[in-house]
């Protein structure tokens, strides 16, 4: 059975699963884009607004951690990358690396930064259903011309509706593939290709059956679409975000 | 039960693009309300069958017709009238919740919103699932995901439902969930068609059985009647053939 990520929709009746989509839509790019601006204190405040609202709409933590635990390598490649440099000139030994605590501090901003964005993306994927998604991605794109907005937003939807059963498809290979006794080929690049062929090639099979299936079901582009609704509530939400995304980036 | 033939195929042949054929001058009359099985072995041509009857196959030559519409002239409209279920029923979930998943097709129909909800629910209702209609799709067991997409092809409306092995992979209770759901679909009116590798659930609830080996239909009949012949076409005879014992239902 596919394990849900935090990056799963789950259903829920908290303040993110009632929002309009629109609005959640809007608030997250406005939390990506303030964030890159913002004052540690301001930061931490934002952390930890995220994080309530994360337990408020019943997200498990240790969920998403385990899901980005591989974005957690590349944020330490990030820290790294800022914080010590080498000198290329001979002879080579630890003394030709030189810790930078002003880049470290710069790269840990930077990672925090990038895992606001990476929170409020699992905020929104998590608490709204693809369908609503789906609407919310032709709403915005509707007004942008030579856009086939419905296409689109319907692969999105579809590209997150396979998220639970690749990541299923790659566990069974790679046990199938240890049962085998793959851990004790050594070159990792050898291992990546044995996991990714037979990887690559279910995903496509599936990919054809479910077009099938959808060809079967009468897909077509013009469907029957969300009915999307905006509330006082909802106006009320989006105008308390904003203002909060404005006094923390004066702060 | 009425006689009036839902679906007729004539001088159906369909040759696969890297050449094979995979069926062969098929002649056969679908009766509305019946339930038939087809059975034969692997490769005998069961699924290309089944993907003509709504038209995801189109003959090379002969034709299809279902309820007087050649299939190949509005495959939309034969869609509507037949519903399929897939073996692997993981592979058609389209939908992030299962109310979502049920209300794709209507949804393709372009109805109106009041009436896919209707559809949805009516459809979720009939097959059990309405207490898990948030729920997951990829949470749900065998027996409930293959019941969900019995769901699909319901909030459609169709007259006929074809099932390509319905009961694989499924465990006891997941195979009587299954074999309940036909079989209220066939007493509610719908036709059945049914490729199956594994007769002996069905076989007391069907009325017809094809037999097919190589593309062809070599035997056509009531399951009684060809039990015998089973064995030579690939089929594995029901057990209660087999050893001489009543057969009991498998579903509740």
């Amino acid at each position: 059975m596919p394990e849900l990520t935090a990056f799963t929709y789950r259903p829920g009746t908290s303040l993110l699963h009632c929002m309009d989509v629109r609005a959640k839509l809007v608030l997250v790019v406005l939390v990506g884009l303030a964030s890159l601006n913002m004052h540690p204190v301001s930061l931490l405040v934002l952390t930890g607004i995220l994080g309530w609202l994360f337990r408020a709409s019943k997200r498990s933590v240790v969920s998403l951690l385990k899901t980005l635990r591989y974005y957690g390598v590349l944020l330490g490649f990030v820290v790294l990358a800022r914080g010590v440099n080498l000198s290329l000139e001979p002879p080579w030994g630890w003394h030709a690396v030189t810790v930078d605590p002003h880049g470290l501090r710069e790269g840990a901003l930077v990672c925090w930064r990038l895992g606001i964005v990476v929170l409020a993306g699992a905020l929104f994927v998590s608490t709204t259903r693809s369908s609503q998604m789906k609407a919310a991605v032709q709403w915005v794109l509707a007004p942008v011309p030579l856009v086939p907005e419905k296409r689109l937003s319907f692969m999105i939807a579809l590209t997150l509706r396979s998220f639970p059963l690749i990541f299923l498809q790659a566990r069974e290979t790679a046990a199938a593939q240890r049962a085998r006794g793959i851990e004790n080929r050594k070159n990792p690049l050898y291992r990546m290709k044995t996991l990714a062929v037979p990887l690559l090639r279910r995903t496509l099979q599936d990919a054809e059956k479910l077009a099938v299936a959808m060809e079967a079901r009468c897909y077509q582009e013009d469907r029957t679409d969300p009915v999307l609704s905006a509330t006082r509530a909802d106006w009320r939400a989006l105008a308390a975000g904003v203002g909060g995304c404005v006094v923390l980036l004066l702060v | 039960m009425s006689t009036m033939p839902i679906i007729e195929i004539r001088d159906l042949s369909h040759r696969f693009s890297d050449g094979r054929m995979g069926l062969c001058r098929i002649n056969l009359e679908i009766q509305q309300g019946g339930f038939i099985l087809i059975a034969g072995a692997n490769g005998s041509g069961k699924t290309t069958l089944l993907r003509h009857l709504n038209g995801l196959l189109l003959p090379t030559s002969g034709t299809v017709t279902v309820a007087g519409i050649p299939v190949g002239k509005d495959p939309l409209k034969v869609r509507q009238m037949v519903g399929m279920v897939f073996q692997d029923a993981d592979s058609q979930i389209v939908g992030e919740t299962v109310y979502e998943d049920a209300a794709f097709g209507p949804e393709n129909l372009k109805l109106d919103p009041r009436e896919v909800r209707r559809r949805t629910e009516d459809a979720l209702s009939a097959v059990g699932l309405t207490p898990l209609s948030e729920q997951h799709p990829f949470l749900l067991s065998a027996g409930e995901k293959r019941r969900l997409a019995i769901a699909g092809i319901l909030s459609m409306g169709p007259r006929v439902i074809v099932f390509d092995e319905p009961l694989s992979n499924l465990d006891f209770p997941g195979t009587r969930q299954v074999l309940g759901q036909m079989v209220s679909l066939h007493r509610s009116g719908h036709t059945l068609l049914v490729a199956t590798h594994d007769l002996e659930p069905l076989m007391a609830y069907a009325d017809r059985l094809i037999l097919m080996k190589a593309g062809k239909v070599a035997r056509d009949g009531h399951p009684a009647a060809l039990v015998s012949d089973l064995e030579a076409f690939g089929v594995r005879p029901p057990g209660s053939i087999r050893f001489g014992v009543e057969s009991r239902p498998c579903r509740n």
